[in-house]
């Protein structure tokens, strides 16, 4: 199983000016201890937003990659969105959802993935051809970087282990949040 | 002009290049307009909630949308305006296709329809509720720039009185 955080140090090692959005929980924590960078977005509550979030940012901004960093929890209660994804095809879209297979800042509450469900299928199920199901470090890696050099969309379901996030400081507010990431893609002064 | 047309014209002339919905039948008359035009992309959800998280991110990369939905999908859509489009102050037009108020037939639809001015007052949403054909690109326009002046969402509530009422097409 892959360890979260070593992941997300992987991943921000090979970014440049992508934008990353995160829907709540342990990701946030992992990627900001790995870089907080002015171009993460991270949510604070409105589960399940993330992979909205993250479509309406590519459509808008076609010319630069867009990562969603996304939870089994947080997906499971938008799974909707999977099908919008696939309708609109943005090839600049990589969707990455991090299963645990539970709720863990909760109390480690088993999700749908705990028992039948696979997430993966289901993002074929809703027309992803670009599905990758890694359950090791060294795949993850592999399914990112071809999902950076290639257009997309892609969808990479990362099955990870069930360590608490690491203690990264996420920014509380909201608008700081908003303003910096904006700022950061010179949107505003 | 059709009120339809009227709208469309004030969202271009806002910037407004992006439109996801839920259908309804007054939201389909904004679409129709909307489709014949290149300027706009035109994104259908699979549940109005999805929309709010989508034009906070269409916002986040620096470009405008608008949210079209049935009453219904004000009420799917709570949590995400309350937890995401509010507390990050992101500007949100809503145009809401109001049900469950004048000369409704279907009783399923009239608690929610009644609900939701109290839960836009309760979220703090500025709210415009047209009425009538005249009023529509005033009303429209003046939301828009509200929106956008104070970093909010706004809803905009076409009605029945307006547009959707049909004389004894229900007789109850």
């Amino acid at each position: 199983m892959i360890d979260r955080l070593e992941a997300c140090r992987y991943l921000v090692s090979k970014l440049g000016d992508e934008l990353v959005v995160t829907d709540i929980g342990n990701q946030k924590r992992d990627l900001s201890e790995a870089e907080d960078r002015d171009l993460n977005f991270y949510m604070w509550n409105s589960m399940g937003m993330g992979s909205s979030l993250g479509l309406g940012l590519a459509m808008a901004r076609p010319d630069r990659k867009v990562i969603t960093m996304d939870g089994d929890g947080s997906l499971l209660m938008n799974l909707g969105s999977l099908g919008t994804e696939t309708l609109r095809q943005p090839e600049n879209l990589i969707h990455i959802v991090w299963d645990n297979k539970m709720y863990h800042l909760t109390g480690e509450q088993p999700t749908a993935t705990a028992f039948r469900t696979d997430l993966a299928r289901v993002a074929e199920g809703a027309g992803y051809e670009n599905v990758a199901r890694c359950e090791t470090l060294d795949a993850f890696k592999a399914a990112f970087d071809k999902a950076l050099a290639e257009p997309g969309p892609h969808f990479i379901l990362a099955i990870n282990d069930d360590k608490p996030a690491a203690g990264g400081a996420v920014p509380k507010s909201p608008t700081y949040i908003r303003h910096r990431f904006m700022r950061a893609q010179g949107l505003e002064s | 002009m059709a009120w339809s047309n009227t709208m469309v014209d004030v969202l271009k002339q806002y910037n407004v290049q992006f439109i996801s919905y839920v259908p309804d039948a007054k939201g389909e008359k904004i679409l129709q307009v909307a489709r014949k035009d290149k300027y706009f992309e035109i994104l259908p959800l699979t549940r109005e909630e999805e929309g709010i998280g989508v034009v906070c991110g269409q916002a986040l990369g620096g470009k405008r949308g608008v949210v079209l939905m049935p009453t219904a999908g004000f009420g799917n859509s709570i949590n995400a305006l309350a937890s995401l489009a509010i507390p990050y102050k992101f500007s949100l037009p809503m145009i809401i296709g109001v049900r469950g108020e004048l000369g409704e037939f279907n009783q399923a639809q009239i608690p929610m329809g009644q609900a939701m001015p109290a839960i836009l007052a309760a979220l703090n949403i500025p709210t415009f509720r047209i009425t009538r054909e005249e009023d529509v690109e005033k009303m429209t326009e003046g939301a828009l720039r509200v929106a956008y002046a104070n970093e909010s969402p706004v809803a905009i509530l076409v009605t029945n009185e307006m547009a959707g009422w049909k004389k004894g097409s229900v007789k109850l």
